[in-house]
């Protein structure tokens, strides 16, 4: 038997993902043991950041342990049963009355068809969603769905994890939406396509660049986290991905890259839209009446 | 001139995958193969992503044949959404240059290995 315990509260900050960045790294080799994950001392979790404890009992559950859970704060129960996330775990789900959780899921990449049903139930056909525009919303999940496509085809996954929290109360409104898959990482791809070894913070600078990417095959790319990027910069949004030993933040203008504490083997991307977003961003260039003789 | 409806190619709305792009390359190449003009029609998209119009359209440019004056007369792309237009841009140009580079890579690893004349 095996006790893990969790020190503190879980954000969708650096300090939250290097605590449960660190655990993973630590339980990679742990296998056929009860391992309890003890939440005594947790008095609040980003529900989002589900999507990363869901690839943490995902890797568990791999090395055929078995997952408890104790000592759960009882407002951290209830979001955790809200999305979902705790059902798994023999608890009932709480009805949502104010919309706001989306629900934690896991998808096989090839299960792209569940993933847009998932997206049309929990985002498009959500009451309120968007708050102001049809346009905002519809930039919204294309940016959603880059990310996860990007994630279908360079991570190599067995699944990616996905999960969210509306903050209605909040005067820009945002929506954290987080996709994580466990599989070859940003600093891999990128260190061995351009054949040097990079820090994982500069490989994720470098893949958000339009232009940029490490796919060789007959598909073009290079443009799916740039154009994620370019819409957070008009949203006043928020980015984070994390990538092995990389985290790259961008909010406000301000790009922080730092190193982990340890290596996630896999893609965190965390994105914080504002849904109070009156200006109608869209991609700002416009494109000139010659669409006839776009070739 | 063929009338292709992407909605029904890819049987939903929401054109937000590579291998749902693939299908529709492989049947608009079908018919360009065959030097018969295509009108390719985007009603019905809710949601396209690049990732999509990269395997769909941008994969047009691998083939050698394809220059840009051939499709925009044999390719005609209707229906899609004035906010949609701008990924079409950046996927046609970002394709351009993928391929060109691409091209240029295999000529100077192949002029590596057995010299260039």
């Amino acid at each position: 038997m095996i006790k893990i315990t969790i020190a503190d509260k879980l954000r969708s900050e650096y300090e939250g993902y290097n605590v449960l960045v660190k655990l993973m790294s630590e339980h990679q080799n742990t296998s056929q043991e009860l391992v309890i994950i003890d939440l005594c001392n947790v008095s609040f979790i980003d529900a989002n950041l589900c999507a990363l404890i869901g690839a943490f009992f995902e890797l568990l559950e791999s090395n055929l342990n078995e997952i408890k859970i104790e000592n759960i704060n009882k407002s951290v129960e209830t979001i955790l049963r809200k999305n979902e996330f705790l059902l798994r775990f023999g608890y009932a789900k709480i009805f949502d009355n104010y919309n706001t959780a989306l629900t934690y899921r896991k998808f096989t990449p090839k299960d792209d068809q569940s993933f847009s049903a998932y997206i049309q139930n929990q985002l498009l056909n959500k009451p309120g969603f968007p708050s102001h525009s049809v346009k905002l919303g519809k930039a919204i999940t294309r940016n959603i769905f880059e990310i996860y496509e990007n994630a279908r085809t360079h991570g190599k996954c067995a699944f990616i994890h996905t999960c969210g929290q509306f903050f209605p109360k909040d005067p820009d409104k945002p929506l954290q939406f987080t996709i994580v898959d466990k599989g070859v990482n940003i600093k891999e791809n990128v260190s061995n396509y351009l054949k040097r070894e990079m820090m994982g913070d500069d490989a994720i600078e470098w893949a958000m660049v339009k232009g940029n990417t490490t796919k060789t095959g007959s598909t073009s790319g290079g443009l799916g986290l740039a154009v994620i990027f370019d819409f957070i910069k008009h949203n006043k949004g928020k980015i984070q991905v994390i990538s092995s030993d990389g985290f790259y933040e961008y909010k406000n203008g301000n790009i922080i890259k730092r190193t982990m504490n340890a290596v996630f083997e896999g893609t965190i991307v965390n994105i914080k839209f504002n849904l109070n977003d009156a200006n109608h961003y869209i991609l700002h260039e416009e494109v000139d009446d010659d669409f006839e003789n776009i070739f | 001139m063929k009338h292709l409806v992407i909605k029904d190619i890819i049987n939903s709305e929401l054109a937000v995958s590579t291998e749902n792009g693939k299908k529709v390359f492989e049947i608009v190449d079908s018919y360009l193969q065959q030097k018969e003009k295509v009108e390719l029609d985007f009603g019905g998209i809710t949601i396209m992503i690049t990732a999509f119009l990269n395997a769909a359209i941008g994969s047009l440019y691998s083939k050698k044949e394809y220059t840009g004056e051939f499709l925009n007369e044999y390719l005609k792309l209707e229906n899609v959404e004035k906010d949609d237009r701008v990924l079409f841009k950046d996927v046609i140009q970002r394709a351009k240059e993928y391929f060109a580079d691409k091209d240029s890579f295999e000529k100077n690893s192949n002029d590596a290995f057995y010299g260039s004349n």
